[in-house]
């Protein structure tokens, strides 16, 4: 069957149309596949509760084919317009047009074989578009969530917050901190974990990184005091157990009475009463210091021994917890040993009616606990006998030798000029009157005597004002 | 459907006609098959006819030739610098009455005839080139307050060397304007140089073996006005001519630079007739773009004015209608520049 050129021209129309359409609707359809993944993008990000149904984002795309289609369709060439293009295409020498204005039918048997022109639409690039925002919307929409909640994510400070949630657990339970500070505190810190996101973390560090100074500063007080209070503990100890051991060499009673004194004084300098070793020390022995009796004397040896060591432990919590420096539990424990309380023992049992010396008691107990903080450098034996090493010295000391004497000076001339040396050998000078001419006055030359120096100099530097 | 289009019988003795006509000129006149065509769609169309070309190259012969195969009375006018108006439309002469009483009796000009072969027409002054524009629009003659009619049909068929040659005014715009086509003349190549020589001696030309009727001239002049001009097509003249106006919405850049002033309407009537005489002259009963595109450049080309940059440039009327004419969509149908339309 041929095809006649009123039956291609509506062909024509039709498939032009159709591409007008589908390029039309292909453009429009990039447009909102971009704007369709962005919202997709921004809702997953803000973690909308209806971000699941803008999947139903791709219903949009029926509407907008339609849209397109209307829109198109309106602003079609008009049909003469297609005709006339179809007029010249098929080389119908405007016999087509004059279709229009009139009947043509005898001219169609002079017409050329009718045939559909040919149209090409080149369109790779929209479709790259459409093809690229489709698989942007795809990317949105298949996205894993771990990509998309970003900064909604809680940090990762499990750990830490562990840690610090121990060291104040174990400062609360060494007194270090009060129960309802610490409570505080680990309130704090669990809230800490629980608001800490990636959108803003400083702060979370911040808080962080203050909650481990203060337990820090608390853990290096309580060092500090406990490693006070072992040095007391000790020198009371060695003060109890030589009052034992007196006593049962027949101390007497105003010695034992003067000794007890200063071990009461001892204690009250520990200050037990206070911070991480309160009421640990039974408070009858405490209150009857002068009269205790030997089994007394023995269970407060005892109650210096625990207390001892029970400071240790502290510091060794302390330091396993790393709130404080290892070496400063070292140095506590190789600070304070037990003093030589024998001999201490045989000089208070020599000490006869209270006439000890105090200073020289509490003298001999110092040297049992040496150096600590705020217990001074330890005691050394001065000595004579070694030069100190000039080795790493800037100055080493020289001794110059004696200066020439005056003695072979000699007096060559008097002169009121300044002196002067020629090259060769000295020349005598004869004052102001050195480069005078008899007669003549030659002003330009003269030298000016040292006792006007100043003043013509005065002059020349007024002038220059 | 209220158009009387030409039945293809109604169509075919004019057609015929055409074809016989032009059948003469390219046996008398060898080599300028496509000139003679424009020459017919030309004298179809009822227009005047400027050749441009150096003397020798056939110009007074094909007008002669024209004369003696369409029948129509013809006179030649050798224009000159010394030439007066009188001399071509025609002067009052003091004669005697046979009652003794003297009267001013007009003799008429060379201008009273059919075909008239203005010969180098540039080496005329203006003034005497300017008589030369009543005849031209108004086929009359006014002389002392009176009009006389031309014999129709009128042509001007003109002859003019190219400007550079010395002697030669140029022709005034407004008259450049009355010529339906400028058509150059160019050398014809060596074989039918050939031709000329081994088979015309002293080159005379051979007489004309049909002449068209009277009559017959008036049917194809008939037929012409019955050739349709569809709408788009009509549209694409007045588009193209619009485009020729530096400023216009469709001018092209080359035409916004190079043109001062562009075609008048009298252009785009002219196009709309030679393009009706093409489709005649192709047996069709109505204008295509195909026809506006075939006689677009020798109605054009003398009707824009061109600035100095493009004498500067050698830019030419010729190539911007060229341009214009590859640039412009016939249809108009402003299709995206992604979807392309190819022929069947």
């Amino acid at each position: 069957m041929t095809t006649t050129h009123p039956q291609a021209l509506n062909v024509f129309a039709r498939k032009l149309a159709w591409i007008l359409m589908l390029r039309r609707a292909v453009r429009w359809m990039s447009v909102w596949f971009f704007v369709w993944g962005a919202l997709v993008l921004a809702a997953r990000i803000a973690s909308a509760p209806f971000a699941e149904w803008l999947a139903l984002g791709v219903l949009g795309c029926v509407p907008l084919a339609i849209f397109a289609a209307i829109w198109e369709r309106r602003r079609l060439p008009g049909f003469s317009q297609i005709r006339a293009s179809y007029d010249q295409l098929a080389e119908c020498g405007g016999l087509m047009m004059s279709e229009e204005a009139a009947e043509m039918s005898a001219w169609h048997a002079q017409l050329p074989t009718a045939a559909v022109p040919g149209m090409r639409w080149q369109g790779g690039r929209a479709l790259l578009v459409l093809a690229v925002s489709a698989l942007f919307v795809a990317v949105t929409l298949l996205l894993p969530e771990r990509f998309t909640q970003l900064a909604h994510r809680p940090l990762e400070i499990g750990q830490i917050v562990d840690q610090l949630q121990a060291e104040v657990k174990t400062l609360a339970q060494e007194k270090i901190v009060d129960d309802k500070k610490a409570e505080e505190l680990q309130k704090q810190l669990s809230q800490l974990q629980k608001d800490s996101t990636g959108f803003d973390p400083n702060k979370t560090w911040e808080a962080l990184d203050h909650i481990k100074q203060a337990n820090s500063d608390l853990a290096k007080q309580a060092a500090e005091e406990a490693l006070k209070k072992t040095e007391s503990l000790t020198q009371a100890e060695t003060l109890a157990k030589a009052m034992q051991q007196a006593a049962d060499a027949g101390m007497d009673k105003a010695t034992a009475s003067v000794a007890a004194q200063d071990l009461a004084s001892l204690l009250n300098a520990a200050k037990l009463e206070e911070g991480i070793l309160n009421g640990k020390i039974p408070p009858e022995l405490l209150a009857n210091l002068d009269g205790l009796n030997k089994e007394q004397m023995e269970k407060l040896v005892k109650a210096l021994e625990l207390n001892k060591g029970s400071l240790s432990k502290t510091m060794a919590d302390l330091a396993k917890l790393k709130l404080i420096d290892p070496a400063a539990l070292e140095k506590m424990k190789g600070a304070c040993k037990d003093g030589n309380y024998a001999a201490l023992s045989d000089y208070l049992s020599h000490c006869q009616g209270g006439k000890c010396d105090s200073e020289l008691l509490f003298s001999w107990l110092r040297k049992s606990c040496k150096g600590g903080p705020g217990g001074g450098g330890p005691e050394a034996e001065m000595t004579w006998d070694n030069d100190t090493s000039e080795k790493d010295q800037k100055f080493q000391e020289h001794t110059l030798p004696p200066a020439s004497k005056l003695d072979d000076a000699q007096l060559v001339n008097v002169s009121k000029a300044a002196p002067e040396l020629s090259a060769n050998n000295l020349v005598v000078g004869h004052g102001a009157l050195d480069n005078a001419v008899a007669g003549g006055g030659s002003a330009h030359s003269q030298t000016i005597l040292p006792e006007h120096r100043q003043a013509v100099q005065k002059f020349f530097k007024r002038e220059e004002k | 459907m209220s158009e009387t289009i030409l039945k293809p019988e109604e169509l075919q003795p004019a057609a015929e006609l055409a074809r016989k006509t032009l059948e003469q000129l390219d046996a008398i006149l060898l080599g300028r098959t496509e000139l003679h065509r424009l020459v017919l769609i030309g004298i179809m169309a009822r227009g005047h006819i400027l050749f441009e070309g150096l003397p020798g190259l056939g110009k007074t012969a094909l007008v002669r030739t024209i004369g003696q195969i369409l029948k129509l009375d013809f006179k030649r006018i050798q224009f000159t610098p010394d030439l007066m108006p009188g001399d071509v439309l025609g002067t009052h002469i003091l004669q005697e009455t046979s009652a003794g009483k003297r009267e001013l009796a007009f003799q008429p000009g060379p201008v009273f005839t059919n075909i008239l072969l203005a010969d180098e027409i540039n080496r005329a002054s203006p003034k005497t080139q300017s008589a030369m524009l009543e005849t031209m629009q108004e086929n009359c003659v006014t002389l002392l307050g009176t009009t006389r009619a031309l014999p129709q049909p009128f042509f001007v068929l003109a002859s003019q060397n190219p400007i550079e040659l010395e002697g030669t005014y140029p022709l005034p715009e407004a008259q450049l304007d009355r010529f339906l086509f400028r058509l150059l003349f160019e050398s014809v190549d060596a074989d039918v140089l050939d031709q000329i020589i081994s088979g015309r001696r002293r080159g005379e030309l051979p007489a004309a073996t049909w002449q068209m009727e009277r009559g017959e001239l008036e049917i194809l002049f008939q037929t012409m006005g019955k050739i349709y001009l569809p709408r788009p097509v009509s549209r694409y003249i007045a588009r193209l001519v619009s485009a020729t106006h530096p400023g216009s919405p469709e001018a092209t850049a080359p035409v916004n630079r190079y043109i001062t002033y562009g075609a008048s309407p009298r252009a785009a009537i002219a196009i709309a007739e030679a393009a009706r005489g093409h489709a005649l002259l192709n047996g069709r009963p109505s204008v295509g773009f195909e026809d506006v595109k075939a006689v677009a450049q020798p109605v054009l080309n003398h009707r824009l004015i061109l600035n100095y940059q493009a004498r500067f440039d050698r830019m030419t009327a010729a190539k911007l209608v060229a341009e214009m004419l590859g640039q412009l969509d016939e249809t108009g149908l402003n299709l995206p520049k992604d979807v392309e339309l190819a022929k069947a």
